[in-house]
């Protein structure tokens, strides 16, 4: 069917019937004529990849040093010389090889240990809390991103502009995308062909209700109604003006992110998408499942991302992956994993500074049920990816994460220049203050000859913790000040190029 | 504003308009039979001796709801939907069946924590037993059912380890209202709810884990146990009203008129929490009759399936499917979103929702699902119009066929769209439902009318 014919069925054509120009005369708040305004989002977009049931994320990320990981679980954990190793303390999942080269290219950041505080571990609540970014005792109705859409977005746009302000690919709505105050913000769909079949021979009608609750109820539906066929065609154009430029794997999820490349190249200005697979929840004979479905994830990404260069659009686009809550250290007796809490996720995309971000796991101090802390608030992502890749100001913040939360420096437009300043990052030491001894660590995006020396505050140099040829990555590298008294100490790395500083603090 | 009116007095006109404005918000859709039945009686005959009847027990879905083990626990779900679809479509004149998913909806539990099948069937039958009974009888029943002592954490329960998951839902959601207590008559609360536990499908106490002390609650002071609990809770005058706003929402609209609700409430106390004054005084009441609340219901998805379905007289429907559409459509039964149940109302609309509503009817129109398979049952168009005495003469069957599936009065326009539709170019004199054709436009002119953004409202 072509667009003439589609809109022939909408009555939309001249002379196609009783119904002509239907859609023009009911007074729908659809109808605006402003284009969203991309400048308002930096024309950029975020995709989130929701892994539903809790992912193993001792599984994901692996603690390939630590014996304590292995003690827990004897038959499930990942062995060191399987894993993908990212730095010397910490690997990856070997069915997660399709993002190695990602990951060696500087696109993936691995954020560690990323939950909140009084873990719930209850899928549904879990899941809701994550979607509506709620402290844990706190319930509420809508999702953060649609109160971004409802509440930040219209500063520069207006409600329920041409293009939907956000698509969920899927049969269902997520609660992330509604917003008390205006309802639904997005649109869902499975596929554009099947939304537009779904839409097709539907008709609008410009009957205006009376102004009664059955009236006002009865204009609601034809608003909706409107605006599914407005949106139906608009996607189904998009989606026929651009073809993917790789072949993603057959799955539900490589069909979900071939249509989301797709529409962002056709050039649809929604600035969010939500993609997700379950089967998360590995209670059971986890190993072989997990690695299904870690495999699938891995695959569907890098399809994605490869998708995306081809197609010129890789720098509009940051993928992050979520997920209720990370498993239990210990494997249970069914040769799986009970639920638990913090877990790492992945953030990537061409502007992402990669590398591990945070510590391995503490697996000594663990919480009452034995479950991870956590050290990165969930909403500390939201709020990265809310103000590095869709520009919000920081100081609305709180009207979409209700507080103010710290972002992490993860995402920026210099990121994919692998020259200058950026070709490594320091990170803050961990723990600091501390006493005898902090971990420092650095991510180089390109093989370095580094040098890493520690300095007292007077300028004398201490000792030299590196000094050697690097590979890309991570690095951790031990600190251990037990010879030396309290007081300011610096830590320098130095590319021969460039040299950055870190200040820390001894307190004996 | 639309302005609401209290006014419980009965109406004077008992006519085909209040007939149906009455069927379609006391049953899951009608047809032209039922219509006629309701007027041969007279309104109060029909509200108290058919609507609010004491029905029989319905036979059991299976030997396995007293199978206390956890067995094919997916398939007995969907056997006991199956089973509970049938008795709303096969329900009659009655209307226990609406009460019974009102009380799904108001006393929630979720299969998947519940755990097993079987439990939701007793709580299930705990809803029918008690549809239109006292209010504290129920409430008493509902805090010691297996099902709801899992899903809100009773069993866990107990003695200096209180777990105040019930006992705050028992008040906030199910009974007063946010407001009409203190966090401390939670605390208080919880303990006197304390030693119940479930094994397989039997609620068993446990002295040991009960907590005998002196508990100050709602005001009260003594050695309260949970029967304790719900009597203080009907002393309580925000008990009544909370209840009453509820069924106000289900059988009027959703914009609730406080001082309507507080009539209503005041005939709930009255009669000591039985509930069949105040639903007997409120379907013959003037203001559920008035023109305002008529078509002012957007249906819920399982009004919406099995509305049509009795609508067109199916009485043995594809249950698959229709398990399969509640999904697409977010209304799968046994398994509400949260405790506070279905929002519903336009929560049910979105872009995804009403399209897919519309699939629904073009397919049980077609016989055929929107993958080309066949449904296990095929609609007779043409013998289903011919049902009415005027199929021959398409202006009038459109008018009758729109009483029966629209409560929304139809515009000229719409009139005049759907007769275009039937006639499809042919004109008005030709039709007949002997044309070889007529079977192909009355599948068009069906789809279109259950696409119209009327047919979602009841």
């Amino acid at each position: 069917m072509d667009r003439r014919e589609f809109l022939r069925n909408l009555g939309m054509v001249a002379g196609a019937g009783t119904i002509s120009m239907a859609l023009g005369n009911i007074p729908v708040r659809a109808f605006s004529k402003s284009f969203l305004n991309i400048q308002a989002v930096n024309g950029k977009v975020i995709v989130l990849l929701q892994l539903s049931g809790g992912n193993d994320g001792l599984n994901t990320i692996i603690p390939i040093e630590d014996g304590l990981y292995y003690n827990a679980r004897p038959s499930l954990g990942i062995k060191k010389e399987d894993a993908i190793k990212l730095n010397y303390l910490t690997g990856m999942h070997p069915s997660l090889q399709p993002l190695k080269a990602l990951y060696d290219e500087g696109n993936v950041a691995v954020v560690q240990n990323v939950g909140y505080d009084s873990p719930n571990r209850s899928h549904f609540r879990s899941t809701d809390i994550w979607l509506t970014a709620s402290d844990s005792n706190v319930v509420i109705d809508d999702g953060w991103v649609g109160r971004y859409l409802a509440k930040v977005l219209p500063d520069h746009n207006p409600i329920n502009p041409e293009h939907p302000m956000a698509i969920q690919i899927g049969s269902s709505q997520s609660s992330l995308l509604e917003c008390t105050c205006q309802g639904s913000m997005g649109i869902s769909f499975e596929s554009p062909n099947q939304f537009y079949q779904l839409i097709n021979g539907s008709t609008a009608d410009n009957d205006p209700p009376p102004n009664t609750i059955a009236g006002n109820q009865l204009k609601y539906i034809k608003e909706i109604a409107a605006l599914s066929i407005r949106y139906a065609e608009i996607i189904k154009e998009k989606a026929d003006l651009v073809e993917n430029k790789v072949e993603y794997p057959n799955t539900r999820l490589g069909r979900q992110l071939a249509i989301v490349a797709e529409l962002i190249a056709g050039g649809l200005e929604t600035p969010v998408y939500l993609t997700s697979i379950g089967g998360f929840d590995t209670h059971a004979n986890q190993a072989g499942n997990h690695a299904n479905l870690l495999s699938g994830v891995a695959q569907a990404i890098d399809a994605f991302q490869a998708d995306l260069k081809l197609l010129g659009i890789d720098d509009k686009v940051v993928l992050m992956t979520f997920s209720e809550f990370g498993r239990r250290l210990n494997q249970n007796g069914s040769g799986g994993t009970d639920h638990g809490t913090a877990a790492p996720l992945f953030i990537i995309g061409r502007n992402v500074y990669g590398g591990v971000y945070g510590n391995n796991p503490d697996l000594v101090d663990l919480d009452n049920s034995g479950d991870i802390k956590y050290q990165y608030d969930f909403r500390q992502l939201y709020a990265t990816l809310l103000t590095q890749q869709l520009g919000m100001p920081v100081d609305r913040m709180p009207d979409v994460l209700m507080k103010d939360f710290d972002t992490l420096p993860l995402i920026s437009e210099t990121a994919g220049n692998l020259n200058g300043p950026t070709s490594f990052h320091l990170y803050q030491n961990y723990p600091n203050p501390f006493n005898p001894a902090t971990t420092i660590s650095y991510f180089l995006r390109v093989p370095l000859e580094v040098r890493l020396d520690v300095f007292t505050a007077n300028g004398e140099k201490l000792v030299t913790l590196v000094n050697e040829y690097q590979d890309v990555g991570n690095h951790n590298i031990r600190f251990d000040a037990s010879a030396y008294p309290s007081g300011i100490y610096f830590a320098r790395l130095d590319s021969g190029s460039y040299r950055k500083t870190i200040k820390m603090a001894l307190v004996k | 504003m639309v302005k609401g009116i209290t006014n419980l007095s009965k109406i004077s006109e008992w006519d085909e308009a209040a007939a149906r404005h009455l069927l379609a918000r006391t049953l899951f859709g009608y047809t032209k039979q039922d219509v006629e039945f309701a007027l041969s009686q007279s309104l109060d005959n029909f509200v108290d001796n058919y609507l609010l009847s004491d029905q029989p027990e319905p036979a059991q879905p299976g030997y396995w709801v007293n199978d206390p083990a956890n067995e094919n626990n997916t398939e007995r779900t969907r056997e006991l939907i199956y089973w509970w679809y049938n008795l709303m479509i096969t329900q009659g004149y009655s209307l226990r069946e609406r009460m019974v998913l009102f009380w799904h909806n108001h006393y929630v539990s979720d299969v998947s924590k519940v755990g097993l099948a079987q439990r939701m069937y007793w709580q299930n039958k705990l809803f029918r037993d008690h549809a239109m009974g006292n209010l504290i009888d129920f409430t008493k029943a509902v805090t010691l059912d297996p099902a709801m002592l899992i899903y809100l954490d009773g069993t866990k329960n107990r003695k200096g380890a209180p777990n105040e998951n019930y006992a705050r839902e028992l008040m906030e959601l199910f009974t007063l209202g946010i407001g009409n207590y203190t966090e401390n008559d939670i605390q208080e609360g919880a303990r006197a709810l304390t030693g119940w536990r479930v094994d397989g499908i039997t609620p068993y106490f446990t002295e040991s884990r009960f907590d005998e002390g002196v508990k100050t609650f709602l005001g009260q002071t003594g050695n309260f146990n949970h029967e304790d609990v719900v009597d203080i809770i009907f002393t309580q005058p925000a008990a009544a009203t909370y209840f009453c706003r509820e069924l106000y929402h289900e059988f009027m609209h959703v914009a609730v008129d406080e001082p309507s609700v507080e009539a209503m409430a005041q005939i709930l106390r009255e009669n000591n929490y039985n509930l069949k004054p105040v639903l007997s005084t409120l379907l013959k009441s003037v203001m559920f009759h008035t023109d305002e609340v008529r078509g002012a219901k957007i249906k819920s998805p399982i009004e919406l399936i099995i509305g049509t379905m009795r609508q067109f007289n199916v009485l043995t429907p594809d249950y698959v499917y229709m398990r399969q559409v509640a999904d697409q459509i977010k209304q799968v039964l046994f398994s509400p979103p949260n405790v506070s149940g279905w929002d519903g109302d336009k929560v049910w609309i979105n872009t995804t929702t009403l399209p897919a509503r519309h699939i629904f009817t073009d397919a049980v129109v077609n016989g055929k699902k929107p993958n080309g398979g066949d449904l296990t049952f095929q609609i007779d168009l043409v013998e289903y119009v011919r049902t009415f005495p005027s199929s021959e003469d398409a202006v009038q069957l459109i008018d009758d066929l729109a009483t029966i599936f629209l409560q929304f009065p139809l515009s000229e326009n719409r009139r005049e769209y759907l007769l275009d539709t039937l006639l499809d170019g042919a004109e008005v004199y030709d039709w007949s439902t002997n044309d070889p054709l007529a079977e192909d436009r009355l599948k068009l002119f069906f789809k279109a009318m259950l696409r119209l953004s009327e047919f979602q409202l009841s």
